[in-house]
């Protein structure tokens, strides 16, 4: 195991990410307010509670995993599409490390960064909201695993991509519809019986809903399928690294 | 004794159908500098991306210092450092961090005095905090040597160091590349500047259409593929050769006041001797001669020629 070199490239990553600190941290602080403002607010005064939570501390774990799928797509997706971009990529493939290391430096870095802004949300939105949390081991695992998989899956994309469009395709045409579709700001319960069952097949739903429950108690779907599907994505994602690693896929000719 | 890098039956198809390179052995000595010529597309780049490990190879096997480049990868690329031929390097970063990076992407813990060294050397150290898109190109160059050196690397590739780059920096790249080796660094380079190649080169590997044509220490390719020419100015015009110039393989040219002899430097009896004295036993005057010698460049020309 090469750790300097997974050191190397995950300090690099996290000074890419410091050179635009304010950015990191001033946007999710704006948007979290503004979220508290349109739908707290607005919105809120109209839904007093669900599942006796009152709305805007509802919508918290939601906001959070929002926040963390875009962040952890964004940035590991472009953390390691910008080497190929500029040509840089082939120093890390000169190196002498594994595939594995190369995963554990770039997602590692993009992971670390979606749990620090997801902290800087919490607190954010512990301003403005009461919060409780009542199974803190399961929030963190939630985090956690949300921020890995979904950096795995932000990878992925980042080596498939060959321009920029297609870089922004997946997140902007599949991920921010099914976070918003998967109960960020609502409970299923709300919606007409056929539109819960189309629901149950947005794989968001369930981190949504087991990230919900490690708060208030309060789930769409049971935690344990919640768990069950976070494992399976991570899984999934971790299959297909593999298989790019296996075949080089788009980064050997 | 084991090589710095063996390369056996190395093939290369890219995905498009082109056969970049075709069967190619090569021995490439520790402690040597061995430049690779060849025309543009001849396969050098890709012949150095497979040593690197960023093109994978159809067939045939690599290995460097006694490492296979697949089954023993990481004791293989920690050995080589690479200058590409192409400027590319990170954007926003400063030199110091990116040189450094570069160390620690090789498995090295970090040695700051080190890379200020290397910084001097590269008379980079006064830009060491400045970001790498405020350089200039040859600076911009000078940062991705100092990358290629940062892991202290046994064997350095340079493709094409010196095109388009400025006197200055080709003289101190020059002079570093004999310090390297003074030190025991393997260098390979690539380049079609033939009179780099003359240079500095100890052998010389000729490639084209993907063959390696040839391998030969740049004296040994010289004294055997030197064809030398002897250059007779006359006092009086000719207007045709002589007969009893017959036997020897002249030209007559300048409009009749130049005899040119070719001959082999390396052959038993140049001729010279009895060409002069035929001349002039013929009654014809000399005025002045000199002889040449031909260059690598000639020889490269001539072996592509002969290679189509
Ligand atoms: N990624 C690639 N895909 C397809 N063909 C390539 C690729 N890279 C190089 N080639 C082709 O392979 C041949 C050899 O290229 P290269 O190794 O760059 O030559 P050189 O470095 O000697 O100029 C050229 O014909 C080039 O067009
Ligand atoms: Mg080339």
């Amino acid at each position: 195991m090469n750790f300097e070199a997974v050191k190397a490239i995950y300090i690099f990553e996290m000074a890419r990410m410091r050179r635009t600190l304010l950015q990191s941290v001033v946007s999710p602080v704006l948007s979290t307010s503004l979220y508290f403002i349109v739908f707290g607010a607005a919105i809120g005064s109209r839904i007093e509670e669900i599942d006796g939570v009152p709305y805007g501390s509802f919508i918290v774990p939601g906001l959070m995993m929002l926040t963390l799928l875009q962040n952890s797509i964004s940035n590991a997706s472009f953390g390691i599409y910008f080497p190929k971009f500029v040509g840089t990529i082939y120093e890390v493939l000169s190196a002498p490390i594994s595939f594995l290391e190369i995963v554990l430096g770039y997602v590692g870095a993009a992971a670390t960064k979606s749990l620090i802004l997801g902290t800087i949300i919490l607190a954010t939105a512990h301003l403005f909201v009461p919060i409780e949390i009542r199974h803190p081991f399961w929030m963190l695992f939630f985090l956690v695993a949300t921020a890995v998989t979904f950096s795995l899956f932000g990878f992925i994309i980042g080596i498939w991509a060959d321009n920029f469009e297609k870089l922004q395709l997946i997140p902007l045409l599949v991920v921010t519809p099914l976070v918003f579709l998967g109960g960020s700001f609502y409970s299923i319960e709300m919606l007409p019986e056929f539109w819960q069952k189309v629901t149950l097949a947005n794989p968001v739903l369930y981190l949504i809903s087991g990230f919900r429950w490690s708060f208030y108690e309060t789930s769409d779907v049971s935690v344990e399928v919640s768990i069950a599907m976070i494992l399976l994505f991570l899984a999934l994602c971790l299959g297909l690294v593999w298989w790019i690693f296996k075949t080089g896929y788009r980064l050997k000719t | 004794m084991q090589h710095a890098i063996s390369i056996s039956k190395l093939s290369k198809v890219y995905d498009s159908g082109l056969a970049a390179l075709q069967e190619v052995d090569l021995d490439i000595r520790n402690g040597e500098i061995l430049a690779l010529l060849g025309p543009n597309g001849a396969g050098k780049t890709t012949l150095i991306s497979i040593v690197c490990g960023i093109v994978n190879a159809t067939n045939g096997k690599v290995s460097v210092q006694g490492h296979d480049i697949i089954s023993e990868f990481r004791a293989a690329r920690e050995r080589i450092g690479l200058v590409p031929q192409e400027l590319h390097v990170e954007t926003f970063e400063t030199v110091w961090d990116t040189v450094s990076y570069s160390r620690g992407l090789f498995g090295k813990k970090p040695n700051p005095p080190l890379i200020e060294q290397l910084l001097k050397d590269l008379t980079l150290w006064d830009k060491k905090d400045s970001k790498i898109l405020e350089l200039s190109g040859g600076m911009k160059r000078r940062v991705m040597i100092a990358k290629a050196l940062a892991h202290e690397p046994k064997i350095l590739f340079l493709d094409e160091p010196t095109a388009g780059v400025d006197v200055e920096l080709r003289k101190d790249m020059w002079q570093l590349v004999r310090r390297l080796r003074e030190g025991g660094v393997t260098i390979i380079l690539t380049t079609h500047y033939i009179e780099e190649a003359e240079e500095i080169a100890d052998r010389v590997g000729v490639i084209n259409k993907g063959r390696l044509i040839l391998v030969e220490e740049k004296s040994e390719l010289m004294r055997k593929l030197g064809k030398k020419q002897l250059t007779v100015e006359l006092n009086e015009v000719l207007e045709t050769l002589p007969e009893a110039l017959g036997g020897y393989d002249l030209d007559l040219e300048n409009g009749g006041e130049r005899i040119v002899y070719r001959y082999n430097s390396q052959a038993e009896r140049t001729g010279i001797g009895s060409l002069l004295a035929d001349l002039n036993r013929a009654g014809i005057s000399v005025k002045d001669i000199a002889t040449e010698q031909s260059s690598l460049e000639d020889i490269f020309v001539t072996l592509v020629e002969e290679s189509r």
